[in-house]
C-alpha cells in the first residue's frame, strides 16, 4: 500500500496539471461572459441592474470561495439536479469569477473618459454600438493586466476544489502523499508546478502594467 | 422531489459556531498585525535595501504570490517538522496568515512608498515644516493613505482565504461549520448559515476599515 | 414549500442552460435499478485498503470489489462514485448514489439517517501511538494532542471517552490524521487496525497501539425506506459470505480472513 516516492509519483502529480488548467479555463471562460454581464449591468442605465450586480458582486466578493463551493455542491443535489463534481467545481468557480471580472471591467468601462461615451451619442450611436465601437475597445486595452493577475488568482483558487474531492494539481498531491508520506517533497513539488504555471503570468501582467503606466503618464 | 429545509441542528448548536467566528477574527487580526510587521521591513528594504536583500525579498513576494494558500498552509503543517519546526494547527494557520499577507502588503506598501513625490517633500521645507512634520504629514499619511484601500482589501481577502485552515484541523468557523455538518448532516444548511456569518465578518470588517480610514485620514485634499 | 419549488425551477433552467441532461439518480428499489441497467455506488478512495484509486486513477480496493460483486449480482453496470468521510451520507441522501459501500461504520448515531445492511467487513480501533508514550485508557489521554478523521468512528468513540483536557484534532481524512501522526505534530490517533498495519510496514517499532476503543462492523448503506432493495442486499451478502467470495476478497485485499464478528453475523 505505502509507496515510495519515485518518478511514477511525481508523473502523477505533474499530469494532474491538466485538470487544474481545464478547470482554470472553464471557469475563465464563464467568469468572462458572467463578468461582462455584471460589468454592464453595474454601469447601466436601469437602477434595478446596477443594484441586482452590486448585490452579486458583494456577496461573491464578501464570502469565502469554499463556502461558496460547499453551497453549489450540496445546493445543487438538494435541488434535484443530478450533479458530479466537475458541474459543481466549475460552477463555482465560474460565479466567483463572474463577481471578480465584473468588478475588474467595471473599473476599467469607467475609467475610458466619459467624453468618449457622450461625443458617440451626440453623433447619434445608440447604445449597443456606443459601447461596442467606442467604450469597449478602450476599456479591452486597459483591462488586460489586472484581468491577466486575475488569471493568477483563479489558478490559485482551483485548489480548493480539492477539498470537495475534484481532483486537480493539489488533490493530486494530497492523494500522493498519503501513498507515500513524503510532505516535504510531494508539496515542494505541487507548489513548484503552480509557481511555473503562475509565475510568468505574473510577470506578464506586470509588464503590461507598467508599459501602461508609461502610456498614460503624463 | 421536495427537500425539507432544516435549520434547527445548526441553531442548536450556534455556540460552536460563534466561538469559530472569534477564532477566524483573532485569526484575522493576529495575521493583519504580524503581517504589516513584515511588510514595512520588507518593503523598505525591497525599495531601498542592498541587493542580495532585494532579491531575498522579491523571491519571498513571488513564491507566495504564484502558490495557493491551501499548499502553503499544508508545508507549514505538514512539512515544516520533518525540519524540525512545529506549530500547534491554530499557530500554523496564523503564521501561514501572515506570511501570506505579508508577500502581499509588502508590495502593497512598497507602491506607496514609490508614489511620494520628492517635489512635495521640498515644498514641506519650504513652508519651513520641520523633518518629523514632513515625515508625519507629507511621507506617511500620504503613503498611507494611497495604499489604504488596497491593503484593507487585501485583509478582507485574507480574513475569507481563512476559511481552509480547517484542513489542518484549526479550529476557525468553518471548522465549526464542518463538525456540526458531520454530526447533523444538514450540510446545505449549516453552510449557508456559515456563508451568511463570513459575509457579516467581511462587512463589518470593511466598515471598521473605512470608519478607522475616515478618522485616520480626514484632512482635507488639495484639488 | 413555496420557495424550494422556485429553487427546483430556478436550478431546472440553470441545467438547461448548461445544456447537461444528468438526472437525478434517485432509484430506490432494485427493480429501478434493472431498468436502468447502472447501479451507483457511493465509496471512499482515500481509505485503503478498502477504498483507493489505482495506478490509473480509477477506484479500486476491497469496497470497489464488493461493489462489483454486488452490480453483476444484480445484472447491471457498475458506477463508482468517489465520496469523502465527512460527505458521504449527504451524498446518499441528496440521492447522488444509490448505494454505499463506503466503509460506513455501523453506529447508532448513523442507523438514524441511513438503513444498514448486515456487516460486509469488520474492522478494531484503537487509540494508537508513540511508543515512548504510556497511556493505558481514557485518561491517559489527559492533555494530550489526538489525531482523528472528523466525523469517523474513531472521532465519535474518542469525543465520548477522552478527558475534557483532551485535545482531539479533527482532520477531513484518515490520511491527514496518519500524516500528523507521522510528523509528529500529534503523538496519538484513533486508527483501525488496519492503518494500524500500514503505519507499522511504514515506520516499524515507533508506535503501538494502547487501548482498543472498539469493534466496528461496517455496512453497506442505503436510503431509509429503501426495504426491498437493504433485502436484496442482505440476501447478497449472505450468500457471498456462505461461498467464501467475500472472504476470498477480504484476504486479497486486508490480507487476512473476515474478522469472526463479521464473518459470523446471520
Amino acid at each position: 500500500m505505502f509507496r515510495s516516492f519515485g518518478p511514477n509519483e511525481a508523473l502523477y502529480i505533474i499530469t494532474a496539471v491538466q485538470w487544474t488548467l481545464l478547470l482554470s479555463a472553464i471557469a475563465f471562460a464563464g467568469g468572462a461572459v458572467g463578468g461582462m454581464a455584471i460589468a454592464l449591468a453595474r454601469v447601466s442605465a436601469i437602477k434595478t441592474l446596477r443594484y441586482a450586480a452590486l448585490s452579486f458582486i458583494r456577496v461573491f466578493q464578501g464570502t469565502p470561495l469554499l463556502m461558496q463551493l460547499f453551497l453549489v455542491y450540496f445546493g445543487l443535489s438538494i435541488m434535484g439536479v443530478g450533479i458530479n463534481l466537475w458541474v459543481a467545481a466549475a460552477a463555482a468557480l465560474t460565479l466567483h469569477a463572474s463577481a471578480y471580472l465584473g468588478e475588474i471591467w467595471r473599473g476599467c468601462i469607467e475609467a475610458v473618459p466619459a467624453g468618449q461615451s457622450e461625443a458617440s451619442y451626440a453623433l447619434g450611436l445608440k447604445y449597443g454600438d456606443r459601447m461596442r465601437y467606442v467604450v469597449l475597445p478602450q476599456a479591452a486595452k486597459i483591462s488586460v493586466a489586472p484581468t491577466v493577475g486575475f488569471l493568477v488568482q483563479l489558478i490559485k483558487a482551483t485548489s480548493l476544489t480539492s477539498i470537495i474531492g475534484f481532483v486537480e494539481l493539489t488533490r493530486a498531491g494530497q492523494i500522493i502523499n498519503n501513498a507515500t508520506f513524503q510532505p516535504l517533497t510531494v508539496f515542494s513539488l505541487v507548489a513548484a508546478v503552480y509557481f511555473v504555471l503562475c509565475w510568468p503570468l505574473s510577470m506578464w501582467a506586470r509588464h503590461l502594467e507598467s508599459r501602461f503606466a508609461v502610456a498614460t503618464a503624463r | 422531489m421536495g427537500y425539507q429545509f432544516n435549520f434547527a441542528p445548526v441553531f442548536n448548536n450556534f455556540d460552536q459556531l460563534l466561538y469559530g467566528a472569534l477564532i477566524t477574527v483573532q485569526l484575522s487580526f493576529g495575521a493583519i498585525l504580524i503581517g504589516l510587521l513584515i511588510a514595512v521591513p520588507c518593503a523598505a528594504a525591497k525599495t531601498a535595501g542592498p541587493a542580495p536583500l532585494r532579491w531575498l525579498v522579491s523571491l519571498y513576494i513571488e513564491v507566495i504570490r504564484n502558490t495557493p494558500f491551501l499548499i502553503q498552509i499544508f508545508f507549514i503543517y505538514f512539512s515544516l517538522p520533518a525540519l524540525g519546526i512545529r506549530f500547534d494547527p491554530n499557530t500554523a494557520a496564523l503564521v501561514a496568515l501572515a506570511v501570506n499577507v505579508g508577500a502581499y502588503a509588502t508590495e502593497i506598501v512598497r507602491a506607496g512608498i514609490e508614489s511620494i513625490n520628492r517635489g512635495q517633500i521640498e515644498a514641506g521645507k519650504a513652508l519651513g515644516l520641520k523633518g518629523h512634520q514632513i515625515f508625519r504629514y507629507i511621507i506617511i499619511k500620504p503613503a498611507l493613505r494611497t495604499i489604504y484601500p488596497a491593503l484593507t482589501s487585501q485583509f478582507i481577502y485574507l480574513m475569507l482565504n481563512s476559511s481552509v485552515v480547517s484542513a489542518i484541523s484549526a479550529t476557525d468557523l468553518a471548522a465549526a461549520g464542518n463538525n456540526i455538518q458531520s454530526t447533523t448532516f444538514a450540510a446545505f444548511e449549516v453552510y449557508l448559515v456559515i456563508t451568511a456569518m463570513y459575509l457579516v465578518l467581511s462587512l463589518g470588517f470593511s466598515g471598521l476599515f473605512s470608519a478607522i480610514g475616515r478618522k485616520a485620514f480626514s484632512y482635507p485634499l488639495a484639488r | 414549500m413555496k420557495l424550494n419549488k422556485k429553487l427546483i425551477a430556478l436550478a431546472g433552467a440553470a441545467a438547461l442552460a448548461a445544456g447537461m441532461v444528468a438526472g437525478p439518480a434517485a432509484a430506490q428499489s432494485v427493480e429501478e435499478i434493472q431498468q436502468r441497467g447502472t447501479v451507483n455506488v457511493g465509496l471512499l478512495v482515500d481509505f485503503p485498503p478498502f477504498g483507493i484509486l489505482d495506478q490509473s486513477g480509477n477506484p479500486d480496493g476491497y469496497d470497489a470489489d464488493v461493489a462489483r460483486l454486488l452490480a453483476e449480482d444484480l445484472g447491471v453496470e457498475l458506477n463508482l462514485v468517489p465520496v469523502t468521510g465527512p460527505n458521504r451520507i449527504p451524498y446518499l441522501l441528496s440521492n447522488q448514489v444509490d448505494i454505499l459501500v463506503a466503509s460506513l461504520g455501523i453506529t447508532p448515531e448513523r442507523d438514524e439517517q441511513v438503513d444498514f445492511s448486515q456487516p460486509y467487513a469488520g474492522i478494531e480501533i484503537f487509540v494508537f501511538g508513540d511508543a515512548n508514550l504510556e497511556v493505558t485508557g481514557p485518561e491517559g489521554l489527559s492533555g494530550q494532542n489526538i489525531a482523528v478523521a472528523r466525523a469517523s468512528t474513531q472521532d465519535t468513540a474518542i469525543t465520548e471517552i477522552a478527558p475534557s483536557d483532551a485535545n482531539i484534532q479533527r482532520f477531513d481524512d484518515d490520511a491527514s490524521a496518519v500524516q500528523a501522526l507521522l510528523s509528529g505534530q500529534t503523538p496519538l490517533m484513533g486508527a483501525s487496525n488496519v492503518v494500524i498495519a500500514q503505519i507499522n510496514t511504514m515506520a516499524p517499532d515507533r508506535f503501538d497501539t494502547k487501548f482498543s476503543l472498539r469493534q466496528q462492523s461496517q455496512g453497506i448503506a442505503v436510503r431509509p425506506g429503501s426495504d426491498e432493495l437493504l433485502g436484496y442486499i442482505n440476501e447478497f451478502l449472505g450468500r457471498v459470505k456462505a461461498d467464501g467470495q467475500l472472504n476470498a476478497l477480504h484476504e486479497e485485499w486486508v490480507g487476512g480472513p473476515l474478522p469472526e464478528f463479521v464473518a459470523e453475523t446471520e
